[in-house]
């Protein structure tokens, strides 16, 4: 294995292959805490991706409710009893990754689901509570919360689905980072399935080839975000270039929330993968929940997160969430307006930081009448 | 004087023994391909008891990552027969599951026979050839054989509780196979608008592939193979039949190797047992 650097650890670690950046990184910003699991990304994505045959169980994008929920079926508590407790020492990770642990014979420590593991997609997940029948009460082993976590494909810094990989079927493009599977050679052994730890590459049975999420790539050599961006809801994502910790820009919106407010925190980081979609954590989980999710930087991405009304420029940029079409490379703020500009600088959205607010009375003097608000 | 009860119990011994001997087949250390004047297709047909037999050893493949920790399939049984530009063989092996249901985690089971493209003294490294060093391959699945025993291609072929919505290709707008039905459905299937004919639609369970080492496998010239299996209480016999390797003389020798896998034991690609190179000969009709 080559030696490679990952700064979301800290330190150098072991992989497959040696470490080759692409010219720039796609990446995304999730705020969880503006999630309500609608599932409308996974039906925007769905429908324009996975609708063929042998793609019918597949979610490229899913939305699960943590602590108990996941798709496919504790893929995540499965691999973390694999690895077994590690250690952080402040913001260097001492424990292994699963490159680092992976099995004699084996390419990276992996865990193969069941095909009845993805037979729940959020299917009653967050129910936190059960029935409470009159003078009865519930007890659960922790503080009574939940939040709903949106995942696609991490397009990693380090696939692990990449090095798994026997025949190198699978690429990252140097152009943008994405990381796609190559259908003209994939032979569907499946390791990839197993390699990767967030369980983003799935099996079609009936073309015999493993498909995952493509980051909607033909919209991203438009310049716009992908379908489960453009049609969130919530206004929860932010689609962008990420770079590494020496070469971030303040004016970059993914930089800015990763690197310099440091408020959006990779997905498990001690996997080793270096992924790059980044979370602002939730902010009423329990804290020790949050750093095993997403690192020793949880807590203070909360704290900053909570100031965030203190803070103009991280409340303005946490604007332009969902705000336009396009990807946006650059920010600014002046005065009450955000503005996101493209590669070349030139302003794809003007966002103001208050929105203007009228109140209308209920009662009308000049009418005499009294107005109600339904027809 | 005898004891006639030592006399009727020799007697029997010697029946038995002659009976077992007759059905006993000739083991040789090399794959023997017998003239026949018609390749069987069936792997229960009497033409293979004309074939002597071979027993070939396993071993897990260990070359590569991902190995084959665990070995599993200890052995498989060979017979081969030739009707002069084809070859066939017959290969063997227990099994006490038969896994023909591809799905996430479902492996299948398959075999591959492999024999170097040219004809030569020293062949290629056994474990996929060389750099420069072309290894012929024919591979057999048993979910591609399902098919064409015709199991249907769909996902509730697979999954019969499947619950399906809507294909956007099968849209009532859309005339089934017309050109424009085609070219969308072909869009929801990228590996098969790429050609990559693991992605069916299947018509043979067998495909043809050459490869140069490990990682290298890869499509190759039509062998016109051909393949069939049938999985009985034993475990599977599988024919598998391709042209015979270009120049290969009467009674001249080369190599063959070949490989199992047993999708139960979630074995596939580079996880699976195999041989070593196995002199193969050729025998002309007397």
């Amino acid at each position: 294995m080559a030696r490679v650097f990952n700064w979301q650890l800290g330190r150098e670690m072991s992989y497959w292959y040696p470490e080759s950046r692409p010219r720039r990184q796609f990446a995304a910003v999730f705020d969880i805490n503006k999630c309500i699991a609608c599932q409308t990304c996974t039906l925007a994505c769905k429908t324009t991706w996975t609708s063929g045959k042998g793609q019918e169980y597949m979610l490229w994008n899913n939305v699960e409710t943590k602590p108990y929920g996941s798709y496919p079926l504790a893929y995540d508590l499965k691999l973390l009893d694999l690895l077994g407790a590690q250690q952080w020492n402040g913001n260097r990770y001492e424990g292994k990754t699963i490159f680092e642990s992976a099995p004699a014979g084996e390419r990276v420590l992996g865990v193969r689901p069941e095909a009845n593991d993805y037979a729940y997609p959020n299917t009653g997940e967050d129910d936190c509570a059960g029935q409470v029948d009159h003078g009865a009460f519930l007890s659960l082993p922790h503080a009574n919360w939940f939040f709903y976590l949106a995942r696609i494909c991490n397009h990693c810094t380090y696939p692990a689905c990449l090095a798994s990989c026997p025949r190198g079927s699978i690429y990252k493009r140097a152009e943008d980072g994405i990381v796609l599977v190559d259908q003209s050679r994939c032979r569907g052994y499946q390791e990839c399935v197993k390699g990767c730890p967030y369980k983003k590459v799935f099996y079609n049975p009936l073309t015999g080839t493993s498909e995952k999420c493509i980051a909607c790539f033909p919209k991203i050599e438009q310049g716009i975000q992908p379908q489960c961006f453009v049609n969130c809801i919530g206004k929860i994502r932010l689609a962008g270039w990420v770079s590494s910790p020496k070469h971030a820009r303040a004016d970059n919106p993914i930089d800015y929330l990763v690197h310099v407010k440091k408020v959006a925190l990779p997905l498990f980081p001690q996997f080793g993968l270096e992924p790059n979609v980044y979370y602002i954590p939730p902010i009423h989980a329990a804290a020790s929940f949050n750093r095993q999710v997403f690192g020793p930087g949880a807590a203070e991405a909360v704290k900053t997160y909570r100031n965030a009304g203190n803070d103009p420029d991280l409340a303005g940029l946490l604007c332009l969430f969902g705000s336009t079409e396009a990807l946006v490379a650059r920010f600014q703020r002046q005065g009450n307006v955000i503005v996101g500009s493209d590669e070349k600088g030139a302003a794809v959205v003007r966002v103001p930081m208050n929105e203007p607010v009228h109140v209308r009375p209920a009662f009308d003097a000049k009418n005499q009448l009294v107005r109600i608000n339904c027809p | 004087m005898k004891h006639p009860l030592s006399t009727a119990a020799a007697l029997a011994a010697l029946l038995l023994s002659a009976n077992s001997c007759a059905r006993q087949p000739r083991r040789t250390p090399e794959i023997v391909a017998v003239p026949v004047a018609a390749i069987p297709a069936f792997p229960e047909d009497r033409a293979w008891n004309s074939a002597p037999e071979h027993l070939a050893k396993l071993l897990p493949q260990d070359l590569v990552e991902p190995r084959l920790m665990t070995p599993s399939t200890p052995e498989m049984l060979v017979r081969s027969l030739t009707d002069g530009s084809r070859i066939a063989f017959r290969l063997e092996w227990p099994d006490a599951d038969q896994s023909d249901t591809p799905g996430p985690s479902r492996m299948v089971d398959a075999c591959a026979v492999q024999i170097p493209e040219k004809i030569e003294k020293n062949p290629p490294d056994p474990q996929m050839g060389q750099s420069g060093k072309t290894v012929q391959v024919t591979y057999w699945r048993a979910d591609w054989q399902a098919i064409v025993n015709g199991r249907g291609d769909t996902i509730r072929d697979l999954y019969p509780n499947a619950s399906i919505d809507h294909y956007p290709f099968e849209a009532k707008a859309l005339e089934p196979g017309s050109p424009a039905q085609k070219e969308m459905a072909e869009r929801y299937a990228p590996a098969r608008a790429l050609g990559n004919l693991r992605a069916g639609p299947r018509a043979a369970p067998v495909e043809d592939l050459v490869a140069t080492g490990p990682a290298t496998l890869m499509p190759g010239p039509p062998l016109a193979s051909a393949g069939k299996g049938v999985f009985g209480k034993k475990g599977w016999s599988v024919v598998i039949s391709r042209r015979l390797p270009e120049g290969l003389a009467v009674n001249q020798r080369t190599h063959v190797a070949l490989a199992v896998w047993q999708g139960a034991l979630q074995e596939a690609g580079a996880r699976k047992m195999r041989t070593g190179w196995i002199p193969l000969v050729v025998r002309g009709a007397k």
